[in-house]
């Protein structure tokens, strides 16, 4: 089992910073090189590592600062382009890139061109990853680090997305979320997770830390700079979407699509639906295990069991549809061409979800109040194409996913077509929703590179190309 | 219906490499009623491409694959009569075309034939289904399930289910349009189904016999193998960037996408025949592969691998569902062991031990390796660009068993089609 390098890894890495509730993201972009290096080497002392600390140390902390940067920041910072040429071609391109727009299903509304931030238009360098422990410790943290940008001149504030206060672990349509989460061999969360949910898919560090062993069995290609040729050691990708829910949309469709013949609301229908298109209960209960209702209806009573599998205990998509949010995302054994190939090749698209809701819950499901709320989609991976783009692409927006037709994931897909269906399958005899609409919408993204700490130091410590030259020419 | 699946390979004119192209491009641009090659007036045609490969020392080369229904004669006559002029067009760029000046249908057809490669190795996704049975049996379902949208509206599902079957069938029956769909014809004839496995146990059967000469054979193999394997260079170099890019552009515009490439065999006699005889094995392999498998892979329509040039380059053209990545995952998760056994005779392949153990299984240097060695199709056509090999199966299975007679349970599955 791989010996992690607690030291150099990010704190994010391996923990979705539950004890600290508040968070901020900012979005910066580098105007001088020399200054933002010099800022970049002082924030990295502070930068937080994944470093266990006691439960007592924990409960004292008060915030945690991250960093990610994009190609173009890399490149800004003085990489050489040998080295840049290193990474991971989806990450060179950025999510924003023509085909990658295509493949990821970011279409009309979700076009790149029509995104806030990680277009052409405002491309975006770093990200500055801040968590607190209260509104206050948010406060007083934000005004550091944009003191500390101001000071250092070269950096200019993109936007600051602000993830807010999370109240529970309920996304905006108002489900249970943070549930299915791969555990990494040697983390040593293997029993958290287990008592949490009661399931625990381990795999290899390589898959969602570089340098490491991957369920392949081998060290994957890991970028290399010059003078230090472990340069992407301990890091990892880091792709972020910020995508708006329509959830008064969301809401009023699925109400329409279940009326009872006289035309009047069927709140049970409604509800029953909406799981339907999630493959769990808004309580996070899954339907494979609880097919005909929530466990927990009328109460605030959360369920994070997740101790099922598809192709064995619902092969027909009966109690969790064939297409259902939860078995696109993850599939499990449900792919064939037997239980076993298929859960051990679903595992090699799994990421790690840290993403976290943005703006505040709207007060009556059905009426929207014209502000924008969403989730700001985070996830790490050690192979974009292969984890969170395969997912995306292959699963997610895939109109003919496991045998189905014309249709692709209820809850998140692109349905900018207008024939789009969703089928519940029944016994004996399927329902189709038809006419879906895209209750998603997403407004800015991009491909982040999550640093080990030497790799951060390396960064600051870079000399100007010029200054290179300069010297070279003098030897001569 | 059986399939016939193969290439027609020509050396281009190497001074007329950048005219083709254009021509290609403008065939690309407008496939459904560019005036060269009218794809979609081929009646049996189900995916078609064209490829310039330009390999080097061994000099630009066009390959035109076709997979279509029936023989070849039907085929050609029919390709001839709505293309010939656009491939007039398309050959005069080639060596050894003499037709100069205007069309001539004869020499084009002698041209063709002189050309044509059959693949030493081929899979079918869907087995016996003709081109037009696919697109019938597309409409058969989407009619039904339209019309059971109603039935499920008007609340009839809690009927028996033996009364929901009569309704689906009174409803296929009582229309005009689907009448066809009432008398199925098998996918494969007896013979058909029959022969690969007569061949397999002829082949087996011969092994016994000539068990005590193979039995020394085989270990001289190995250790030659073995040999060889340790000898074999091992370079890793990672497939360019900007190439990926260029295959990428190209890629996920329909629900299939195209793979084409030229590999480079091993040199030495050893690795030629050990090649051939993999491929000839996995050719009668795949003849009994009648459930749209290939190696466990669900998602391949057409694919073929080609020894061309006396065996010293191998040709393989693939038509599957879904991205690549999703493609080449299949390949390292399920079919390993036969694809390894393949391609670990080709130059570049991430090294193995015993023809089929490690290479491939080294999933990102296999990807690379894979990239590598793609080319970029100019041209493709597909005649159900929204069809993955399960849904035509599934079309299929939903027509053959209309009307048969089944108990309960049969009809519950069959209900579960839809
Ligand atoms: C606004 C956007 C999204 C919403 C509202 C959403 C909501 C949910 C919910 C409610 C669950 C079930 C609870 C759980 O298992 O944690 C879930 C699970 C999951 N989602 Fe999403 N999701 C969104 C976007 C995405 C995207 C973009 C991806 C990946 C490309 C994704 C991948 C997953 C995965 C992998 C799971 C866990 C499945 C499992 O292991 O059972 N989600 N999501």
């Amino acid at each position: 089992m791989a010996q992690l390098e607690h030291h150099d890894i990010q704190g994010f890495l391996l923990s979705s910073y539950g004890h600290l509730p508040c968070a901020t993201y900012l979005l910066l972009r580098i105007s001088d090189v020399a200054s933002s290096r010099q800022w970049l080497a002082r924030l990295t002392d502070e930068v937080r590592t994944a470093v266990a600390v006691s439960k007592a140390e924990r409960e004292q902390e008060v915030f945690s600062v991250n960093l990610a940067l994009t190609h173009t920041g890399l490149s800004k910072l003085g990489l050489d382009p040998a080295a840049l040429a290193t990474f991971s071609l989806a990450f060179q391109e950025g999510m924003a890139a023509e085909h990658r727009a295509r493949i990821l299903g970011d279409t009309k509304d979700s076009a790149p061109q029509e995104w806030h931030w990680g277009n052409a238009d405002n491309p975006v360098d770093i990200l500055l990853l801040v968590f607190a422990r209260d509104e206050d410790a948010l406060e007083a943290q934000l005004r550091q680090r944009r003191n500390d940008i101001v000071a250092a001149r070269g950096i200019q504030e993109v936007s600051a997305l602000s993830a807010g206060r999370q109240e529970d672990t309920k996304e905006h349509f108002g489900f249970a979320d943070g549930i299915g989460q791969p555990v990494i061999e040697g983390s040593g969360r293997l029993s958290r997770q287990l008592d949490r949910t009661g399931h625990a898919t381990v795999l290899k560090a390589g898959e969602f830390i570089l340098g490491y062993v991957n369920d392949y069995g081998v060290v994957a290609d890991t970028p290399s700079a010059t003078g230090m040729p472990d340069f992407g050691r301990n890091a990892t990708y880091l792709v972020f979407r910020q995508m708006a829910q329509h959830v008064a949309e969301f809401w009023r469709f699925l109400d329409d699509a279940t009326r009872r013949s006289d035309g009047t609301s069927d709140q049970a229908a409604r509800e029953r639906l909406a799981a339907k298109f999630v493959g769990r209960w808004t309580s996070g209960a899954p339907l494979v295990k609880y097919p005909s209702g929530d466990p927990h209806a009328g109460t605030s009573t959360l369920n994070s069991e997740n101790d099922f599998e598809f192709y064995e205990n619902d092969g027909h998509g009966f109690a969790c549809p064939i297409g259902a949010h939860i078995r696109r995302a993850n599939p499990r054994d449900a792919l064939g061409p037997d239980s076993q190939t298929a859960l051990q090749s679903a595992k090699r698209h799994s990421i790690l979800r840290r993403g976290r809701s943005y703006g505040h819950r709207l007060a009556n499901p059905f009426v929207e109040d014209g502000t924008e709320r969403g989730l700001h989609f985070i996830c790490l991976n050690s192979d974009i194409e292969r984890q969170f783009e395969l997912i995306q692409q292959t699963w997610i927006n895939n109109t003919t996913f496991s045998g189905l037709q014309r249709e692709t994931d209820p809850l998140i897909g692109n349905h900018d077509k207008t024939d789009r269906l969703f089928t519940v399958q029944d016994d004996p005899l399927r329902t189709r929703v038809s006419n879906l609409r895209s209750f998603v919408t997403v407004k800015g993204g991009a491909y982040f590179f999550l640093h080990g700490l030497r790799a951060l130091r390396y960064l600051g410590s870079l000399k100007d190309s010029i200054f290179h030259y300069q010297t070279e020419w003098r030897d001569e | 219906m059986a399939q016939t699946v193969l290439t027609f390979i020509t050396k281009i004119d190497p001074g007329k490499v950048t005219q083709l192209t254009t021509l290609l491009e403008q065939i690309e641009s407008n496939q459904s009623s560019n005036p060269f090659v009218p794809f979609a007036s081929l009646k049996g045609l189900h995916f078609a491409s064209f490829v310039i490969f330009d390999d080097g020392d061994c000099g630009p080369d066009l390959v035109f694959e076709n997979n279509f229904d029936g023989a070849l004669d039907a085929y050609l006559e029919d390709l001839l009569r709505h293309a010939g002029h656009g491939l007039h067009g398309i050959y005069s760029c080639c060596l050894g075309y003499t037709a100069t000046g205007s069309y001539d249908r004869q020499k084009m057809t002698a041209y063709l034939r002189a050309h044509v490669v059959w693949p030493n190795a081929y899979h079918i996704g869907n087995v016996g289904r003709g081109a037009e049975r696919i697109h019938q049996e597309t409409t058969l379902r989407d009619r039904i399930e339209v019309f059971l949208d109603d039935l499920v509206t008007d609340g009839k599902i809690d009927e028996p289910l033996g009364s929901l079957r009569q309704r689906i069938q009174q409803f296929v029956s009582d229309d005009p349009s689907l009448t066809w769909a009432i008398n199925v014809r098998p996918r494969q004839t007896i013979i058909e189904q029959f022969t690969p496995w007569a061949k397999i146990a002829l082949v087996a059967m011969c092994a016994l016999l000539f068990l005590p000469v193979l039995i020394p054979l085989a270990i001289v193999s190995v250790i030659v193998l073995r040999r060889h394997e340790k000898l074999d260079p091992d370079q890793f170099r990672p497939v360019s960037s900007a190439h990926v890019q260029h295959l990428a552009k190209r890629e996920d515009r329909i629900v299939q996408n195209h793979y084409a490439g030229i590999f480079r065999v091993k040199p030495g006699w050893f690795r030629r025949v050990t090649l051939r005889s993999v491929l000839w094995v996995a050719n009668l392999i795949a003849r009994t592969s009648t459930r749209g498998k290939l190696m466990g892979i669900p998602s391949i329509h057409f694919a073929h691998w080609s020894l061309i040039d006396e065996g010293r380059r191998l040709l393989f053209l693939s038509n599957y569902g879904g991205s690549w990545g999703n493609y080449l995952d299949d390949f390292i998760d399920k079919a390993s062991t036969g694809l390894t056994g393949i391609w670990s005779n080709t130059t570049d392949f991430p090294p193995t031990r015993f023809l089929v153990l490690d290479g491939s299984r080294n999933g990102p240097r296999f990807k690379s390796f894979a990239r590598d060695k793609q080319t970029a199709t100019r041209v493709w056509y597909s005649a159900y660009p929204d069809l993955t090999v399960q849904n035509i199966d599934n079309n299929s299975a939903i027509r053959e068993d209309l009307f048969t007679s089944l108990d309960e349970t049969a009809v519950r599955s069959w209900l579960r089609r839809f």
